[in-house]
């Protein structure tokens, strides 16, 4: 009786693994697989043959200066994306953490962004930055603020980064909040004892809490950061003169309208061994300082 | 001397939270003065607060939009997926909890699933919407089913990592007592499971009703089946000339969401934190 009971569960959670394992297959794994033949052809996306060229187009892309100024773009914009994230939301973690009136309210405003789809965020700022701007320099007569900050190659890239910062904060800075509020009081009234900076504090409790929050926080900013589609599609796509082409954007411009399908998903597997590369160091790196154990 | 350092930390603590929540601020202030102003009320002072309640921009996106029809493709298209993922996720990620120490089909599938989570996207947007269109699944079902496989990636990861710690004695009174599987499982484990289902539901709620890479790929072709991202996006481009219009349509793709939010922020806050955070 017992036995039969047994085998009927592990049927039971057999068949419990099944529909998600073959979406899973289907709608990944399938498409995947297919990539990776494409990439090895000339398929232009719409034509009704191809050839297969082998990796002439792996060549092709290391060569080609595009992809390589659309790489530099990705690892500027998630190096300073990382930093700014961990500082501001940090910064302001602590001071939401503090016992300072009408903190609740604060913390419902800062979570707000979060909630938005980045392309309404990315539009409400393209029009912000058209009429803001310019309305500035008038004002203090500075040249930085003559014209959207959008329409210049130079400061596109920032511009976009600061609307990513406003959204992309909301989240961390609740979680850091929630890992501030794991560490226990008492270790604080320890150190004070001991006469300890707030610095020392700091450095020496608060962060060691902190560590797995930060980790998640970094690794999720990193992923971002390297992927950077939405605000660049709905802000500039890619423009003034390519300066915001990140990899995303150009993989979709050369699969969607430049009718290079097979470069196209070659160009998407390179970045996926990057991305895989760079997770990879920046987990053992976070790891690697985690303190007590 | 401790006491007026402590006026000034706290006097600086309240400058940032203030000035952060300007910033913040800022642009739902624009959308919503934008939104009930004419384009030449805008064009005197983009800045200033509207002399009168102009609705026209309203009208025009509920009515010449159909606005209506997008909100409920988004709705149609995030519920089914939430309820999808509610019942397919946990379901793996329990049987894998359970069996993955005893046999080496969970323990691979596990590894299988969670690697996908370092795939970007990009690397399959490509040939997804070659595939999608293959099978003759361009339109909201396959969008649906694309965002509830997405969504085990993850939350197979959160899932089997938090039921590894739920103890299994109480599936085993429930057996003791005559319960089946299926029964055992609805009854005693899904209400244990709650602090991360809702967890793996408000990441999931956030990230299905705004997507727009995967709509944008799937369903561009398609006007009738935009959901608000994509119809937003589309929008963008046929009015441009009327920026006003535009932040109504902003303004009324915010609204649902945002009196989602003030109605469950609590527990929005708490089902996020529950998963990145373990006391």
């Amino acid at each position: 009786m017992k036995k039969t009971k047994l085998v009927q569960r592990n049927q039971v959670l057999f068949l419990f693994t099944l529909p998600i394992l073959i979406m899973y297959c289907v709608f990944f794994i399938v498409p995947l697989l297919m990539g990776m033949k494409n990439s090895f052809t000339d398929w232009s996306g719409t034509s009704a043959d191809y050839n297969f060229i082998g990796i002439q187009n792996y060549i092709k892309i290391f060569q080609d200066e595009r992809f390589r100024n659309a790489l530099v773009f990705n690892f500027k914009y998630t190096f300073l994306l990382t930093v700014a994230t961990v500082v501001i939301s940090l910064i302001v973690a602590i001071v939401l953490n503090q016992k300072i009136k009408a903190r609740g309210f604060f913390r419902s405003i800062y979570f707000l962004p979060a909630i938005l789809s980045l392309v309404t965020v990315g539009l409400i700022w393209n029009e912000l930055f058209y009429r803001m701007i310019p309305a500035i320099g008038e004002a203090t007569g500075w040249g930085l603020f003559q014209s959207s900050w959008l329409g210049s190659p130079k400061l596109a890239m920032y511009a976009i980064l600061i609307v990513n910062l406003w959204q992309g904060c909301a989240t961390p800075i609740v979680l850091l909040i929630a890992g501030l509020q794991s560490v226990p009081v008492d270790l604080y009234e320890a150190a004070s004892i001991d006469g300890a900076s707030a610095w020392e504090k700091f450095k020496s409790i608060t962060i060691p809490y902190l560590i797995p929050v930060l980790n998640m926080v970094i690794v999720t900013c990193v992923k971002g950061g390297l992927t950077t589609f939405d605000y660049i599609k709905a802000m500039t796509d890619g423009g003034p003169m390519q300066s915001t082409e990140s990899v995303g954007i150009l993989i979709y411009n050369h699969a969607m309208q430049e009718g290079k399908f097979g470069y196209s998903v070659a160009e998407s597997m390179i970045l996926f061994v990057i991305i895989a590369l760079v997770s990879v160091v920046t987990m053992r790196m976070s790891n690697s300082k985690k303190v007590g154990d | 001397m401790a006491k007026s350092k402590h006026i000034a930390s706290r006097t600086v603590s309240y400058l940032i939270a203030a000035a952060g929540a300007l910033i913040i601020l800022l642009p739902f202030y624009v959308t919503l003065i934008t939104a009930f102003k004419t384009p030449q009320e805008s064009a005197q002072n983009f800045f200033s607060f509207p002399k009168s309640l102009y609705l026209e921009n309203f009208k025009t996106v509920f009515a010449k939009a159909g606005y209506f029809k997008y909100f409920m493709n988004s709705v149609v298209v995030t519920v089914s997926s939430l309820i999808l993922i509610y019942i397919l996720v946990t379901m793996i990620s329990y049987a894998i909890a359970r069996n993955m120490k005893r046999h080496v089909y969970y323990k691979f599938i596990f590894g299988f699933i969670v690697l996908g989570m370092f795939v970007p996207f990009q690397v399959i947007m490509v040939p997804l919407v070659q595939f999608m269109g293959g099978l003759g699944m361009s339109n909201k079902f396959g969008l649906i089913l694309l965002h509830v496989t997405y969504a085990a990636m993850q939350g197979v990861f959160l899932l089997v990592n938090y039921i590894q710690n739920v103890p299994v004695d109480l599936e085993e009174a429930a057996y003791i007592d005559g319960c089946t599987t299926i029964q055992a499982y609805v009854k005693v484990v899904l209400p244990l499971l709650k602090p991360m289902t809702s967890t793996v539901i408000v990441l999931n709620a956030l990230w299905v009703w705004n997507d727009f890479q995967m709509p944008l790929m799937i369903l561009n072709k398609l006007p009738d089946t935009w959901t608000l991202p994509l119809f937003q996006y589309n929008f963008k481009s046929q009015y441009s000339f009327d920026y006003n219009m535009a932040f109504a349509s902003y303004l009324i793709a915010m609204v649902p969401v945002l009196i989602a939010y003030i109605l469950a922020q609590k527990n929005i806050v708490k089902g996020l934190t529950a998963g990145a955070v373990k006391s």
